[in-house]
């Protein structure tokens, strides 16, 4: 019953969740999710919060039902197998360790449910306590350990069930600046190191960008795109991935052809569109300064003067809000410690590629 | 709360409540010992006779093991109708959830002596006074609004990403509920059973209508004896009480943590 109706490339696919959804009494929590992942695979689910982000993996996990629309694993419907035998791994934003069983016992746990022998149970949990590196503390309790180790523990306890597929939930949000970067490294080395499919909630995109080969954005439920950090940083689908994903210059205006009339302004854009449209830039592809960007072709270029009503020096970069005609863009420059800082009420030069815009349609 | 020693001021004051709590009980203690044939403090003389003596009241005797064999059959009733209610209430939010809470709780709320003359009412027709069941009966009106709260409260409390990451490891229900939920309870087990044993063990009210000649409680039978006695052999045995309650407390503390166990 699995193979009826699944997507084509089934043979490829590892996990496919086919028109996944989740409504509670009035509202969808999860609307229509379809998506193919492939085995070895690390899918971040990124979104603002309550957009269905972790609705959908409880989903996966089996500790939330469905509503409607299928789970299968390696053409294994999973949709209506309790959670204890699905066999997947999952961290939790709050570690979930046993409090009462010590560190060895709760990496123990899964291999006990699972009737594995004793002997082989010591080896495999002497292996995955090492892998995480927390060898030496097996006999502490997770009170006795920090947050980091609590969450290293937790992530041998899913590991040494050998789970066909890893579930992580905001795994790293409890944890200090510097402990995530260290923790972002370790997982995903372990995670291409045991080759081990693996689910990545997050609504931090940094985190998804820099651990993850696919990001799942999601919002309100739907899924806005799916695709590589560049896809969704270079070629965003929607406004609303856009707008999340890394920094921009939103402005309304109207399109003809590839013409934008913005605020006074008149904007070339990439691509021809027409009507009601949201035209969007990054910062830091704005070029400051009388030199401005070349392009092979003059036409391709905007260029504009405006000024600076704000200036951030933020060390690496300096963000300045400028204001050109009746709008106000956000320019971000590298910090390259030879030019002073725009001041404050002066007259700048801006320009932009036409390639560098993103227009989509305006929201109804 | 930890960090900060409490103030002179504030010792004191907690110093004078407990002298103003305890000093009866602790009155109790001298008076067990006295060599007088009456109740008179101080006693003009010295003995452990009376202590002898209770065992030498066979109505005393035998309503010693009959309260004892009832606060036990109460506290294990009261687990296993307090734990699944408790679990339902909190846990499935089954429909009613909220009525059942005050349902279970109500008898807390009235007066016992109202409580205890419905009852008799109710039994007397049923031909349940004076007899063990109806004893149990009635105990059992009183003693689960506490296990209900208490259970409630623990089960609360319990971490549920920890029962689910027991399950996403391979646990049935039945193994999670055996292998996380019931330790991480046993503080709140601890607590209800403590104090559903000592409830019904020094229950009077309920008891006073609900006994009869066949069956007494210790606590009734006492109630009786200084109606008709007055030797310090009832002081003797309130310091076995005593003992027997400071031991039950003890035990709960040693093993779950008296502080985490009755102060959520």
């Amino acid at each position: 019953m699995a193979r009826a109706g699944t997507a084509p490339s089934q043979d490829k696919a590892f996990l496919v969740l086919h028109r996944l959804r989740k409504a509670y009494d009035d509202t969808l929590a999860v609307d229509d999710l379809t998506l193919e992942i492939a085995k070895g695979e690390l899918v971040a689910f990124l979104g603002p919060s309550g957009c269905g982000k972790t609705t959908s993996l409880r989903m996966l996990a089996g500790l939330t039902p469905a509503s409607a629309g299928r789970i299968v694993v390696e053409g294994r419907d999973l949709t209506h197998v309790p959670p204890y035998q699905r066999d997947m791994g999952m961290v939790f934003q709050s570690y979930a360790l046993f409090p009462h069983m010590n560190v060895a016992r709760n990496v123990a746990f899964g291999l006990e449910m699972r009737k594995v022998p004793r002997g082989e149970i010591a080896q495999r949990v002497v292996e995955a306590i090492a892998l995480v590196r927390l060898t030496g503390r097996e006999q502490r309790r997770p009170s006795e350990l920090s947050g980091g180790q609590q969450q290293r523990v937790a992530l041998a306890r899913a590991l040494v069930i050998r789970p066909s597929i890893l579930l992580f939930d905001e795994p790293l949000s409890n944890l200090d600046a510097k402990l995530r970067d260290e923790m972002r490294t370790e997982i995903r080395e372990i995670q291409q190191r045991l080759g081990i499919t693996s689910i990545f909630v997050t609504h931090d995109q940094v985190e998804a960008l820099t651990m993850c080969d696919r990001i799942a954005v999601m919002h309100q439920g739907r899924l806005e795109q799916l695709g590589t950090p560049e896809d969704l940083y270079e070629r965003p689908a929607t406004a609303f991935v856009a707008s999340f994903v890394g920094r921009t210059n939103r402005l309304k205006g109207i399109a003809r052809g590839d013409t934008v009339e913005t605020g006074g302004l008149s904007l070339r854009t990439c691509g021809t569109h027409q009507g009601d449209v949201v035209v969007m830039m990054r910062p830091h592809r704005i070029v400051l300064g009388e030199a401005g960007c070349v392009s092979a072709d003059g036409r391709a270029v905007n260029r504009m003067t405006g000024c600076v009503i704000r200036t951030v020096y933020a060390g690496d970069v300096v963000q300045s809000d400028v204001r050109v005609a009746d709008s106000i863009i956000a320019v971000e420059q590298s910090n390259r410690g030879s030019g002073e800082l725009p001041a404050v009420g002066a007259t700048v030069t801006l320009s932009f590629l036409a390639r560098d815009t993103l227009v989509y349609p305006a929201a109804p | 709360m930890n960090d900060h020693a409490p103030s002179t001021g504030l010792k004191i004051l907690a110093a004078a409540m407990f002298v103003f709590l305890l000093a009866p009980v602790l009155v109790v203690v001298p008076l067990s010992f006295s060599g007088d044939a009456f109740l008179s403090f101080p006693p003009s003389s010295w003995s452990t006779r009376w202590y002898g003596r209770i065992l030498a009241e066979p109505k005393i005797v035998a309503a010693f093991w009959t309260s004892l064999t009832l606060a036990a059959t109460t506290m294990v009733l009261c687990l296993a109708i307090g734990l699944p209610a408790a679990y339902a209430i909190v846990r499935l939010r089954i429909p009613g959830a909220a009525f059942l809470t005050s349902l279970f709780t109500a008898p807390l709320l009235l007066p016992s002596i109202v409580l205890a003359l419905a009852i008799l009412i109710v039994f007397a027709r049923l031909g349940f006074i004076g007899s063990f069941r109806g004893v149990l009966a009635g105990h059992l009106v009183v003693t689960l609004p506490y296990a209900v709260r208490v259970l409630a409260t623990s089960i609360a409390g319990l971490p549920i990403a920890c029962e689910e990451a027991a399950t996403t490891l391979g646990a049935s229900p039945l193994a999670v509920f055996r292998r996380i939920t019931l330790p991480l309870m046993l503080p709140g087990i601890a607590a209800t059973a403590a104090l559903c044993f000592l409830v019904s063990f020094d229950e009077v009210v309920l008891s006073l209508f609900l006994t009869g000649p066949r069956l007494s409680t210790l606590p009734v039978e006492m109630f009786h004896y200084v109606e008709t006695r007055t030797d310090p052999l009832i002081a003797a045995l309130s310091v076995i009480l005593v003992v027997i309650t400071l031991a039950i407390v003890l035990l709960v503390d040693r093993t779950a943590g008296l502080a985490r166990t009755f102060a959520r």
